[in-house]
C-alpha cells in the first residue's frame, strides 16, 4: 500500500523545483467551491430583505452562530480576528470532510496543518505585544521569584520551548487525525475482499471523515483563539 | 541471491522487523490517551447529570478537551505511521548498503 501524496506535475521557476501535488488539486476545488458561494452570497446581498428567508436564512445562521461563538470564545478587542478565522474554519471543514468524496483532504498533509498552526503562532506574538507590550515580552520569565520582584531566567528556556511547541501541536493534532482516517479507509478499500467494500465505509467514513474532521476544523478554530485571546489579556 | 546479500536482507529483515515492533509499541500510548478521555466523558455525563440545563456548555468543553487530550495519542500513532510507511532506518540501511 502505498499513502504517498501523488506528485502530478512538476515544473522549474528560476531554478526553483515547484510541486504540484494533490494537496493543491484538492486546495483548489476547495478554494473554487468558497469562491464560487463567496461570489452568489455577493449577488444575492443585494436582493436581501428585512425578513430573512430561504437562502438568506441560511447565510444568516451560519453567520450570526460564528459570531455568538467569537463572543464567547474570544476578547472582544479580537472581534476583527473573526474575519481570518471564519475563512480557516470554512476551508478546514470542507478539507476535512471532503475524503467524502474520494478527494485526499489537504489536511492530511503536514505542510497545510503547519501552513495554519504557524500563522496562528505569529498572531499570538504579534497580539500579545500588540495589547500588552513589555508586560507580554515579561510574561516569558514568569512565574517571577522573590514575590514577584526577580524575572526567572531559569524558566525563560522553558517558556519558549513551549511556545515553539504550540503550532507543533496544533499542527499534528489535526494531521494526525485526519492523516489516521485517510490510511485506515485506504487500507478498508485496498485489502478488504470486495463485499465488506460496499456498505462496511459507510460508519467510517461518518466517523473518520465527517465527525473527526468537523470536530478538528472546529478544535483548531477554537485553541487558536483561546491562545491569541490568553496572549492578549490585560491583566 | 549471492550469499553477502543473502546476510545482507537477513539484516534488513531485522531492521524491519524491529520497527515494526516499535509501531506496535507507539501505538500503546492510545491506551493511556483512551483512559484519559474516559475519564472526560464520565466527569462531563455526572456533570450534566447534577446541572441538565448546561449539557450545551458542557458538551463543547468536553470536545474540546477530549480533543487536546487526545493529542498523545495521536504522537505515537504518527510515529507508527512513521515507522510502517516512512521508515527512516529501512532508508538508512539501503543508503549504507545498497540493497535495492
Amino acid at each position: 500500500m502505498n499513502f504517498d501524496i501523488i506528485h502530478l506535475w512538476r515544473f522549474e521557476i528560476g531554478g526553483f523545483e515547484i510541486w504540484i501535488t494533490e494537496t493543491h488539486v484538492t486546495t483548489w476545488i476547495i478554494m473554487g467551491a468558497l469562491i464560487a458561494l463567496a461570489i452568489a452570497v455577493r449577488i444575492a446581498l443585494k436582493n436581501f430583505k428585512d425578513v430573512p428567508g430561504g437562502f438568506q436564512n441560511f447565510i444568516e445562521l451560519i453567520v450570526e452562530t460564528f459570531d455568538s461563538f467569537l463572543k464567547t470564545n474570544a476578547d472582544p478587542k479580537l472581534m476583527f480576528l473573526g474575519n481570518w478565522y471564519f475563512t480557516v474554519f470554512a476551508f478546514l471543514l470542507l478539507g476535512n470532510i471532503c475524503g467524502v468524496f474520494f478527494l485526499r483532504p489537504p489536511s492530511s498533509d503536514w505542510a497545510v496543518c503547519f501552513a495554519f498552526a504557524i500563522v496562528t503562532f505569529v498572531l499570538i506574538h504579534v497580539m500579545g505585544v500588540r495589547y500588552r507590550g513589555a508586560g507580554y515580552l515579561k510574561s516569558f520569565f514568569e512565574p517571577y521569584m522573590a514575590k514577584g520582584k526577580i524575572p526567572n531566567l531559569l524558566l525563560f528556556p522553558l517558556n519558549i520551548i513551549g511556545e515553539l511547541a504550540r503550532p507543533v501541536s496544533l499542527s499534528f493534532r489535526m494531521f494526525g487525525n485526519i492523516l489516521s482516517g485517510t490510511i485506515l479507509l485506504g487500507l478498508l478499500y485496498g485489502i478488504a475482499p470486495v463485499f465488506i467494500r460496499v456498505l462496511f465505509p459507510v460508519p467510517l467514513h461518518m466517523y473518520f471523515d465527517l465527525f473527526s474532521g468537523i470536530l478538528q476544523a472546529f478544535i483548531f478554530t477554537v485553541l487558536s483563539l483561546a491562545f491569541i485571546s490568553a496572549a492578549a489579556e490585560t491583566e | 541471491m549471492s550469499p553477502e546479500q543473502l546476510i545482507l536482507a537477513e539484516h534488513l529483515a531485522t531492521v524491519m522487523s524491529w520497527s515494526a515492533l516499535g509501531a506496535g509499541i507507539a501505538v500503546l500510548s492510545a491506551t493511556i490517551t483512551a483512559a484519559g478521555q474516559g475519564y472526560i466523558g464520565a466527569k462531563t455525563v455526572e456533570s450534566i447529570a447534577r446541572q441538565p440545563e448546561a449539557k450545551g456548555a458542557l458538551t463543547t468543553t468536553m470536545f474540546i478537551s477530549s480533543g487536546i487530550s487526545e493529542t498523545g495519542g495521536i504522537y505515537g500513532l504518527l510515529i507508527a505511521f512513521l515507522l510502517l510507511y516512512a521508515n527512516p532506518f529501512v532508508g538508512r540501511f539501503i543508503e549504507l548498503f545498497g540493497l535495492g
